[in-house]
């Protein structure tokens, strides 16, 4: 317990942990109203570079005791929840594979911090922004870092929301909420793989350690197989590859560096390092590592037909970081993975700073690229499809939010037509009777409640109001005169001593 | 279609793009940023009436909100004084009369300008009854009584039909007409891919492989790919893919066909075909551009008739869609009448839903049953039951809004409360009316020329304080000709105050040379000119005599350089193999390179730089200036430099034209400007404004190098300007955005005058220090009170900054112009907001050459001033946004992120700090000179008389200043001529971040 303490890897949760301290804090600043004006701007700023750089220094520290000794490898820091025989842990991963990305993942992410502090200086949006950039290095760190997959799906969906938020970051736009909405909604259903996943690893393997998901073999190959599909799902939805590209294509609306970071360097590739990281759960089923192989291809055929036509550079660069991402994920199927990931950090470190210079490329730039092949060149029916992008957001609408939309409505139809008007409103009532305006109902709780209150009070009405002489009263009287002497009777002492007696008897 | 209906059309749709051309973005691709009035179509009419009819047309806001205005009333930058001026200006009749009994139409306008006629939303109404002291608000209650017996009748349906029906072709589309009917745009279907199309057609070396269909033309090439589409099964329009296979070849076939579909008025056209070009103005405006400039682009033909008639197919395709979806069956545009005039319910309802005073539950059902109504028929008594709950709200709504705004009169014009109570209903009605008689449009202009004023007052008032201390150095050591441009204001007064014995002067930044400039490491010439000047010489930069092995190394390793820092940028983006392979070569020192630029930029570009020319070597180069053949030069076939002939004149024009004639001193400096910025895509917006966005050093280094030839010096002598052989010209190039300075040919200056030059670069580049110091003050990011160097790494921290999207301020703030001698200026503050102009009016008896200056810097100046007017007061449509999520598009132009319309305009960083004025020119020459040159130059004319810029005139000989109002001829200025007095510039700006009233600097040789 107090071994960790003293090693620098012990302190690793920081990484993450600091970057969230910041978010509290710049967040708690804007709740407060502490950041109106040009003058809150530099602390909000300096407070989330601070953040990412403690944990670049602190990753680097332990890079280089890993370098000297040898990573420490996958270690448990504390009890999260459990149940029955599975439990779920703070744990943390540092071995060659996740310290390398950490660490160069953590140094993007302090430049980036950086150059926007003056690139988004006076927007309106500043604190929201860095807030939001801040919340998704935690994420990033933690999907990286974690020792288990739980923990790495929190980072995950940390991940999600930030990209949401700033594609969205023009919120005054309905072109920005909304392709901010389509991207979220469709890595939901990259989401939805990887809770499949984590449930199934909950219940057959005990556990979302990733030391205990590389030990799958235990189980059979057709459970092995589900397990691994969905996690695949999540890193192919989180990376854009087929079907699920349309989203990336989509979520240029946020301001440049937001677009650099997210799309081109960093959280692109999220799903390549599920990958990696799940790599000996991956050997186990070739037939998913063929499927991966598939997917690349033609993903990358696909992003590279849609580059070729792209008119502005933020959308061309998105299909060149699709692009060889895609190339990422066929080197794993084919089980090159160090390639892999050594593609993967060359990658993020250029497209950064391609996706940062994008507004400079009049000064960069003197001639247009080479055409493609003639036979490319002349085929008008593979242009329209390239131009048009496969019509993936198309079909997606046609396959997927058209008929969600008409759901919502028959759903909607329904509650107005039958269940609004079975269950009332308040302050639709109308009154039950015309003489009695007061008493007024909607639905069938509210007329079933009028009804009941009209009989309370006829009872009440004939039972209690109707004066002196009514039987009512006269019943009462008796049953008061029957009390009366029972209770003068238990006052006198003999009753009173047999009920002391009758009492202990009881107690004996 | 016989040939005989086709001519008129053809020459009719001529007449149409001219007018276009007016009205759309003029917007030259973003690489040749030129300032340009925005309005510049709508020139031909008055300021006040061509922003009304622009309003109309564009729906923008042509001036700041009125509460802006306010603002500035409550900070003292708007005077009491200054709006009874400005209504008194804008020619608002009878303003002493009294409407109500006691009260002038002047107190009830100014009431009414201070508190405002905006009316709170029915909903916020009802909400400040409830929650605050509104319902206890004597005057509101006393007013709604009065009013309450004046209800006016609600319009009724058809009459509103009517006007929104008429609005088609003027200023609506029918897919306006129907948004606003149904909530649903129809352009939003095909938007994101028109725009691919279009980018695609435009582009002008982005996109790697273009519509194979391209050179056909933009309607067959998207044609060709619309017929394959298959996004018209997938949006439920399949019949839309026959029409349009089905569609005549002849695009004009296709307009003519369409438009008559759409409207059976040929009258109407026109409008109609402007309107729709203005839903997507970006686009539009570049497509126009490029048919008017067949040289701009790369060849690919691009006619605005395509255009047209794929937007005409397009609307009639998809209004057809939604009105077959609106009527539940096939239903033609023109039965659109019928069919509302057949359900009034439904309209008022449709109608109501956009008005601001329907409550937000009426609203939330009215919008639901739209909502329904789209997708399947609705019965008649759902919209007639709702109709019953809106129509009786209708009335009572305007004596609300009636109310609301007399109860804040009566406030504003200091009524008690006895005299408010005794107010009746006829005397209330007329306050009322004398309130609310100027229009929305009128009080913004009022307000702008009482801002306006201000200003004036405070510059007036200095130029007349100034008169008495005017002086110029008597024999001076150097003598400096600057760009006229106000951010040179600066320079010029720290030189001066620097170096008392310095004469400045200013001109436009091309001195006098317009040329084609190829300069050695320049592939293809550009034109250092004014846009309206085609320039009909060439001068080429080349290396040194003797250094050819060397130019020849410089070259190849120059391009081998470029070539790989092509390739790999293009490559990693559009190689299968190389892609991959180059991202690899590159992460690493890209990597290198963005930890090194995003934590010291200044070292990072120095370091770059240096590495760079030790990479490529550095060439001594000269000037390719004397023709060595006279040739009949044209623009297309440029004379290869100047004959002597030529030269003299130029020098002498332009020398002659700042008053530069006679006591020369022993260096006269021809310093240009430009700026240098990274990761910019308007980077040209800051450059020099008078070289078409291009840096002005060649003309300065041409310039110099032509008045120090001894065959010109003869030349000149025998005119009758002689410059005498201790006078040298030098050249330098001035960056604004890190205020450093580029010399030239130095090393060609002989000994003798080496100690002036000495001792001018320590005093420039000092004054540029200093200048740097002062730019600081209003930029947040900059260290406050800094020194001159720590401001001046500063500037070259910014400068070199891949993150900095304010590099520098460009021509913000920019309010005035002075045409005249230094003298009338020297030693003012002038806080970097005023074009200075030399020119010597003694010199000038009758106004040819003013005259030349005016033509040339007139509509510089007036271009500069009005684009950032109309940046500022609308960014979101005359501006083009926030930088931030500028995505380059087609190397054209910049989008809002990867699908918007094409934004024109300065980005808001630009103008974010800018006080919108229109330019008031002072010159220094007599009121009838300046009349003569008005009666005989038309642009002059259109410019002043139409209230485009402001005219003043200072008499040369005695402090007096008249302004030219068009109306009443000429006005004498009189008021104070006080003014604070510093020591130094630097007195009256440290500290200060907001904008600063003229002051008196003694150091400045007053």
């Amino acid at each position: 317990m107090i071994s960790w303490l003293v090693q620098p890897s012990g302190w690793v949760w920081l990484v993450p942990a600091l970057p969230l301290l910041a978010v509290v804090v710049n967040a708690g600043r804007v709740l407060l109203g502490r950041c109106d004006g040009d003058g809150a701007e530099p602390l909000t700023a300096r407070l989330a570079s601070l953040a990412a750089l403690a944990g670049l220094a602190l990753l680097l520290v332990i890079d280089g005791l890993a370098l000297a000794n040898g990573a420490p490898g996958h270690f448990r820091l504390a009890h999260w929840f459990g149940s029955g025989n599975w439990e779920a842990s703070f744990s943390f991963m540092l071995d060659p594979l996740s310290l390398t990305l950490s660490t160069l993942i953590a140094l993007i992410g302090w430049l980036v911090i950086r150059f926007s502090s003056n690139y988004l200086h006076r927007e309106a949006g500043f604190h929201r922004f860095f807030i939001v950039l801040t919340f998704f290095q935690a994420g990033i760190q933690l999907v990286l870092l974690a020792g288990n997959g739980l923990l790495a799906f929190v980072g995950w969906e940390m991940c999600g929301i930030s990209s949401f938020l700033l594609i969205a970051y023009g919120w005054h736009r309905p072109l920005a909420t909304g392709h901010a909405l389509f991207a979220f909604m469709t890595n939901r259903a990259g989401d939805a793989g990887f809770l499949l996943a984590l449930g199934l690893a909950a219940t057959w393997l005990g556990g979302f350690e990733w030391t205990a998901l590389a030990r799958a073999s235990q189980i059979s190959v057709v459970d092995d197989r589900l397990l691994v599909i969905g996690f695949v799902i999540a890193a192919l939805a989180k990376s854009a590859q087929l079907p699920f590209t349309a989203w990336i294509t989509k979520a240029l609306e946020g301001p440049t560096p937001s677009s650099a970071v997210f799309y081109g360097a960093v959280m692109v590739h999220a799903g390549v390092y599920l990958m990696l990281r799940l790599e000996p759960l991956l050997v186990q089923v070739p037939d998913v590592m063929f499927g991966l192989v598939v997917v690349g291809t033609l993903t990358a055929i696909y992003a590279w037909l849609c580059g070729l036509v792209q008119t502005d550079v933020k959308s061309a660069l998105v299909f060149a970081t699709v692009f060889q991402v895609s190339l990422m994920f066929v080197a794993i199927g084919l089980g090159w993975t160090t390639l892999a990931l050594v593609h993967l950090c060359l990658h993020a470190a250029w497209r950064l700073w391609h996706f940062l210079l994008a507004p400079s490329w009049l000064a960069v730039t003197r001639q247009r690229p080479d055409p493609p092949p003639a036979w490319l060149r002349c085929n008008q029916l593979l242009y329209t499809i390239a131009l048009q992008r496969l019509w993936l957001d198309k079909l997606s609408e046609t396959l997927f939010t058209l008929p969600t939309l008409s759901f919502a409505r028959d759903l909607r139809a329904l509650e107005e037509q039958f269940i609004d008007p079975a269950i009332g409103q308040p302050g639709l009532g109308r009154a039950v009777h015309d003489d009695r305006s007061l008493v007024t109902a909607d639905g069938w709780p509210g007329h079933a409640l009028a009804s009941l209150s009209e009989l309370l009070q006829r009872i009440e009405y004939r039972l209690l109001l109707r004066g002196r002489g009514g039987t009512a009263e006269k019943l009462m009287h008796r049953a008061g005169a029957y009390l009366q002497t029972l209770e003068n009777l238990l006052e006198q002492p003999r009753y009173l001593m047999m009920a002391v007696m009758a009492t202990f008897v009881v107690i004996l | 279609m016989s040939a005989e209906h086709e001519l008129p059309l053809r020459k009719r749709l001529a007449h149409w793009l001219d007018h276009l051309a007016h009205v759309l973005p003029g917007q030259a691709p973003i690489r040749d940023f030129v300032h340009h009035n925005t309005l510049h179509g709508f020139q031909h009419q008055p300021f006040g009436e061509a922003l009304s009819a622009a309003r109309a047309l564009i729906g923008a806001n042509m001036y700041w909100p009125e509460a802006k205005f306010r603002a500035c009333l409550a900070s003292g930058r708007i005077g009491d004084d200054d709006l009874a001026a400005a209504l008194a200006d804008l020619g608002v009749a009878d303003l002493d009369a009294q409407p109500v009994r006691g009260v002038t139409r002047l107190a009830i306008l100014l009431a009414s300008l201070k508190v405002g006629m905006e009316v709170p939303e029915a909903a916020r109404q009802n909400w400040l009854r409830r929650e605050t002291a509104l319902a206890g608000d004597a005057a509101f209650s006393h007013f709604t009584r009065l009013l309450a017996a004046d209800r006016g009748l609600p319009p009724v349906a058809g009459a509103r039909w009517a006007e929104l029906r008429a609005r088609i072709g003027k200023t609506w589309t029918w897919r306006s007409l129907l948004e606003y009917l149904s909530g649903e745009d129809v352009l939003e279907r095909v938007r994101t891919i028109l725009q691919r199309h279009l980018a695609a057609h435009l582009d002008l070396g982005l996109a790697a492989w273009r519509n194979p269909a391209q050179e056909q033309g933009f309607f067959a090439a998207w044609r060709a790919s619309a017929g394959l589409d298959l996004v018209w099964e997938m949006d439920e329009l399949p019949n839309v893919r026959d029409e349009i296979l089905h569609l005549p070849d002849s695009p004009l076939d296709v307009l003519l066909e369409e438009l008559s579909l759409l409207l059976p008025d040929q009258s109407q056209w026109y409008g109609y075909l402007q309107c729709l070009c203005l839903e997507l103005p970006g686009w539009s405006g570049m497509f126009l551009w490029r048919d008017r400039h067949p040289g701009g682009g790369d060849g690919t033909p691009v006619a605005m008739l395509d255009y047209l008639a794929v937007r005409v197919v397009l609307e009639r395709l998809l209004t057809d869609d939604l009105l077959r979806r609106l009527g539940g069956g096939p239903m033609s545009l023109s039965e659109l009448d019928e069919h509302f005039a057949a359900r009034p319910e439904e309209f008022l309802v449709r109608d109501a839903l956009h008005q601001a005073w329907l409550p937000e539950s009426l609203h939330s059902r009215a919008a639901h049953l739209l909502e329904r109504a789209r997708n399947e028929p609705v019965e008649t008594d759902a919209w007639r039951h709702l109709a019953a709950s809106i129509a009786p709200l209708m009335a009572g709504e305007q004596a609300a809004m009636s109310a609301w705004q007399l109860a804040g009169l009566s406030r504003g014009l200091g009524l008690t409360w006895a005299e408010t109570a005794a107010l009746n209903q006829e005397e209330a009605l007329a306050l009322h009316d004398c309130a609310s008689e100027l229009s929305p449009m009128q009080r913004g202009q009022a307000w702008l020329l009482a801002y306006e004023r201000h200003y004036r007052e405070q510059l007036f008032s200095a130029l007349t304080a100034i008169h008495p201390h005017q002086s110029t150095p008597v024999a001076p050591s150097a003598q400096v000709v600057m760009c006229m441009d106000d951010r040179e204001e600066g320079t010029r007064r720290h030189l001066e105050e620097i170096a008392p014995t310095v004469a400045t002067y200013g001109a436009a930044g091309f001195f006098g040379v317009p040329i084609y400039w190829q300069g050695l490491d320049d592939s293809v010439p550009t034109a250092l000119c004014p846009v309206a000047v085609r320039p009909t010489h060439l001068v080429r930069e080349q290396g040194e005599p003797g250094t050819e092995i060397l130019q020849a190394r410089h070259a190849v390793r120059r391009e081998r350089r470029l070539r790989w820092r092509e390739s790999i940028y293009q490559a990693t983006r559009r190689r299968f193999v190389a892609g991959p392979l180059l991202t690899a070569v590159a992460a690493l020192p890209a990597l290198a390179a963005q930890t090194a630029v995003i934590l010291a930029p200044a070292w990072f570009g120095a370091r770059m730089r240096a590495w760079r020319e030790r990479h490529d070597g550095v060439i001594a180069t000269r000037l390719a200036l004397t023709a060595e053949e006279v040739v009949a030069a044209s623009p297309e076939q440029p004379q290869h430099g100047l004959s002597d002939a030529e030269q003299i004149e130029r020098v002498e024009a332009f020398l002659r034209s700042i008053g530069l004639c006679s006591n020369f001193a022993p260096l006269v400096l021809i310093f240009g400007h430009g700026s240098v910025s990274r990761n910019n895509p308007h980077l040209a917006a800051y450059d020099c404004g008078a070289c078409s966005g291009k840096h002005g050093g060649p003309n300065a280094r041409v310039f110099a190098a032509m008045a120090n030839r001894a065959a010109v010096r003869d030349g000149l002598a025998a005119r009758g300007l002689l410059i005498p052989a201790s006078c040298r010209f030098i050249a330098a190039e001035h960056n604004t955005c890190d205020d450093g300075i580029a010399w030239y040919d130095l090393e060609t200056v002989p000994p003798d005058f080496q100690p002036a030059v000495d001792t001018l670069v320590a005093q420039l580049a000092e004054a540029c220090r200093a200048h740097a110091a002062e730019r600081c003050r209003r930029l947040l990011s900059a260290p406050r009170r800094p020194t001159p160097w720590q401001a001046r790494r500063h500037m070259q921290g910014r400068a070199g900054d891949i993150s900095q999207a304010r590099p520098e301020l460009g021509h913000a703030t920019n309010a005035a112009a002075f045409v005249g001698r230094r003298g009338m200026s020297r030693g003012l503050f002038l806080d970097r907001r005023v074009f200075l102009i030399s020119y010597d009016p003694t010199s000038d008896d009758d106004g040819r050459l003013l005259e030349d200056i005016l033509l040339s810097t007139g509509p510089v100046g007036a271009g500069i001033a009005l684009e950032y007017y109309f940046s500022s007061v609308d960014n979101e449509r005359f501006g083009c946004a926030s930088k931030i999520t500028h995505n380059i598009t087609g190397l054209f132009g910049v989008m809002e992120g990867a699908d918007s319309d094409l934004r024109t305009g300065l980005p808001w960083q630009m103008v974010e700090i800018h006080e919108p004025m229109r330019l008031l020119m002072v010159v220094e020459q007599s009121t009838a000179l300046l009349m003569a040159i008005l009666e005989r130059q038309p642009a002059l004319r259109e410019l002043v008389d139409n209230e485009w810029i402001v005219l003043a005139s200072k008499s040369p000989l005695s402090a007096a200043i008249e302004r030219y109002c068009p109306r009443r001829g000429w006005l004498p200025w009189s008021g104070p001529a006080v003014l604070p007095t510093v020591a130094r510039s630097h007195d009256w700006f440290a500290g200060e971040s907001a904008p600063l009233a003229p002051a008196l600097v003694l150091g400045g040789g007053a």
